[in-house]
């Protein structure tokens, strides 16, 4: 028999029978949506879960921290991270690349606003690249100028130094106009206090207080004044303009934040505290950070928390969709009832076509058709129906409400994914014709003898 | 004479040799058929007569390959079919045998032309050619006015004719018939007869009727009288065929 006529046939039997095709098909349905629309429901909470992590920080980079303070006692050299370290690190496999993280805390002052405290970090252009810029243009990059890129939320430590308001007491970011006007920077704290406080340096004589510096505003991180991401409250610039400026200010003195040796010198290299380093690929992260580990560094990722996260997610996602599988379940009984119901009605009709010399594979072929037809309508339809529940859940507002109560998440929390939705289709008629199977075989081994007999 | 009689022995189409077919009831044994033995030549339109519970449906449905014979020997156009699978009995009847019932059963759901382009469909004829054949058999039939009727819009004498027209379309060596008016009125009964003898003897193919009444079998030309599964007699005559049809 060709496929089509078979196709044919199968098609005009279920068009006999449009009520109880049409109830068959509508456990299907059911079936169907109910599957899709809670692995939707699992597939956005997880999804929201990695974008919320993905705020925190990038899940292929690894921070590297080394305590400048508590190294080990004795006679042991210390463990720093030094320049020559992160060149280790960059010549390790799967490293994309490394960042030291230089950090200097500054003053800012432009007009009457002052910051008393702004963390200014020296990065490569590896660490500059990640992050988003939203207004103006990336810092120079070529160690010849400090130039500083804003994160989008260091506006909110401006005060107004004479009426000493701030941005928590009255919930207005302060008029500083980071892109129009210049910013003074000082870089020399100490200095500066001791100078407001009239007191004396080393040799008796009256601090004078820092020089200020010019410098130029490249850019804002991307994101407005609340949204929060991780580069939103530092000031970025490069690494090596930071580090040549401050060898120009400070000359011999210990730099802040720098260790010094157990003689009480600073060191003629710099000290990093931390570091960050990028791997090609989330599979990796786990071997690089180990390699980290073993040279004698903390190293910290995402990577952990998001495989355990990973795994819980695939959790709920399973026991979701394993609800909705129960109703698939029943749609699958419904199926095989309603074709055993067809082939008792139809015994005749087949031994006739036995007799007759029709195909035994044909006549099975014929009700598993009918059957993976059944699954085929019901996914088709369930599909438009969840797509419709899952807009109707992500646009109401009592959900997004409530949503939003829920650790303040937005986006979507049903995400039907394509491959979601084609796995459903052919779940829907593989489930058909699973539960068409044992009638089909059974109406292929029914005897024609006994089916034409005259009752 | 003598040599012509030996070819026509040499080349039966169907030959049966010593068939039983035993049903067990409880401890007992009932013998269906009890050793019979006949062949038909091509050709021939035969019928088999017994009465109720003589075994000539178990016959009928055994040639057919419908049923197993518990012991003995059916060849059909040379080949044994007490050894086919059911598979292979399938693709058998397919290809050489037509079948028409007692009580027609056709498809409800199907109209007359696509009842009778049923079996080449099974065969994988397309649908423009099959139909196209379909027609020029209810036309032989003399249901031309019929053809787009469904099953349960006509009557009990066009419903056969639909079934002997589905039986034909395929070309068989051999048609079986099974009781093929026995719900039909007398005159009815008539002309399906004379129709069904008038085109298997221009088409040279073999035609077995299973009836119960005599007078039905007398238009065969060879009558296998079966009763309790033995072959009572078999008779043999000769129709002119009748101009008057």
């Amino acid at each position: 028999m060709r496929f089509l006529d078979l196709l044919v046939m199968s098609v005009n039997n279920l068009r006999r029978r449009k009520l109880r095709t049409a109830l068959t098909v509508l456990g299907v349905i059911v079936g169907t949506a109910s599957i899709v629309v809670m692995m939707s429901l699992g597939i956005g909470m997880s999804e929201m879960q990695m974008e919320l992590m993905e705020s925190y920080g990038s899940m292929t980079a690894i921070n590297v921290y080394c305590d400048t303070y508590s190294q080990p006692e004795g006679s042991q050299e210390p463990v720093y991270m030094t320049d020559e370290v992160i060149e280790q690190f960059r010549r390790m496999d799967y490293v994309d690349g490394v960042s030291p993280l230089l950090n200097v805390g500054v003053m800012m002052r432009q007009g009457q606003y002052t910051a008393n405290y702004v963390n200014l970090v020296g990065v490569t252009e590896d660490y500059m690249k990640q992050i988003t810029v939203g207004e103006g243009r990336y810092p120079k990059m070529d160690g010849s100028e400090v130039e500083l890129l804003f994160g989008n939320m260091v506006l909110q430590n401006f005060s107004n130094g004479k009426r000493g308001s701030s941005y928590y007491e009255t919930g207005e970011l302060p008029d500083v106009d980071l892109m129009g006007k210049p910013i003074f920077v000082i870089y020399d704290m100490d200095a500066y206090y001791q100078s407001m406080n009239g007191g004396t340096g080393a040799d008796g004589t009256a601090v004078k207080p820092p020089k200020k510096y010019l410098v130029p505003v490249a850019g804002i991180v991307a994101g407005g004044e609340n949204e929060y991401n991780q580069y939103s409250w530092e000031v970025y610039t490069d690494l090596e303009a930071l580090k040549a400026q401050l060898k120009k200010i400070f000359k011999k003195n210990p730099i802040p934040g720098q260790p010094t040796n157990k003689k009480g010198k600073p060191y003629s290299y710099f000290i990093y505290s931390n570091a960050v380093v990028y791997v090609d690929s989330i599979d990796h992260v786990k071997e690089v950070q180990t390699a980290i580990s073993d040279m004698g560094f903390q190293a910290s990722s995402n990577s952990e928390w998001m495989e355990q996260n990973k795994k819980q997610s695939q959790m709920t996602q399973m026991v979701l969709g394993g609800i909705g599988a129960v109703s698939l379940f029943v749609a699958a009984i419904g199926i095989a009832n309603t074709m055993m119901m067809s082939i008792y009605e139809r015994t005749k009709e087949i031994g006739v076509m036995k007799v007759l010399g029709c195909d035994m594979g044909n006549i099975r072929n014929m009700f598993l058709m009918e059957s993976g037809f059944i699954g085929l309508m019901g996914g088709v339809i369930g599909l438009a129906l969840s797509y419709s529940l899952s807009y109707l859940m992500n646009h109401l507002p009592a959900v997004t409400q409530m949503m939003m109560g829920m650790g303040g998440m937005d986006g979507s929390i049903s995400r039907i994914p394509p491959w979601l939705a084609g796995a459903a289709l052919i779940f829907a008629v593989v489930v058909g014709m699973v539960a068409g199977f044992f009638p089909a075989v059974k109406a292929m081994k029914l005897s024609a003898l006994s089916a034409i007999r005259n009752e | 004479m003598a040599e012509e009689a030996e070819k026509k022995k040499e080349s039966p189409i169907i030959q049966v040799k010593n068939l039983y077919k035993i049903y067990r009831v409880g401890e007992s044994k009932v013998y269906a058929l009890n050793g019979v033995d006949f062949s038909l030549r091509r050709g021939e339109f035969c019928a088999v007569v017994g009465p109720s519970g003589s075994g000539k449906s178990t016959l009928l449905n055994m040639m057919a390959g419908l049923e197993k014979p518990s012991k003995g020997e059916i060849v059909i156009a040379g080949t044994h079919i007490e050894r086919m699978t059911e598979k292979e009995l399938v693709t058998f009847r397919r290809e050489n045998v037509g079948f028409i019932f007692q009580s027609y059963n056709l498809l409800k759901t199907m109209n007359a032309v696509e009842n009778v382009a049923l079996p080449l469909s099974f065969r994988g004829v397309p649908k423009k050619e099959r139909l196209e054949m379909a027609r020029k058999y209810l036309k032989l039939v003399g249901l031309e006015k019929q053809m787009d009727h469904m099953a349960n819009e006509m009557s009990g004498g066009q419903q056969q004719r639909v079934g002997i027209a589905r039986a034909l379309v395929v070309n068989p060596r051999i048609i079986f018939a099974d009781e093929p008016t026995g719900n039909l009125d007398s005159k009815t009964t008539k002309d399906v007869l004379k129709l069904m003898r008038q085109i298997v003897r221009k088409r040279k193919q073999t035609l077995i009727m299973v009836t119960h009444d005599n007078y039905l079998a007398g238009f065969a030309d060879k009558q296998i009288h079966i009763v309790d599964g033995k072959i009572l007699k078999i008779e043999e005559q000769h129709h002119e065929d009748e101009e008057e049809l």
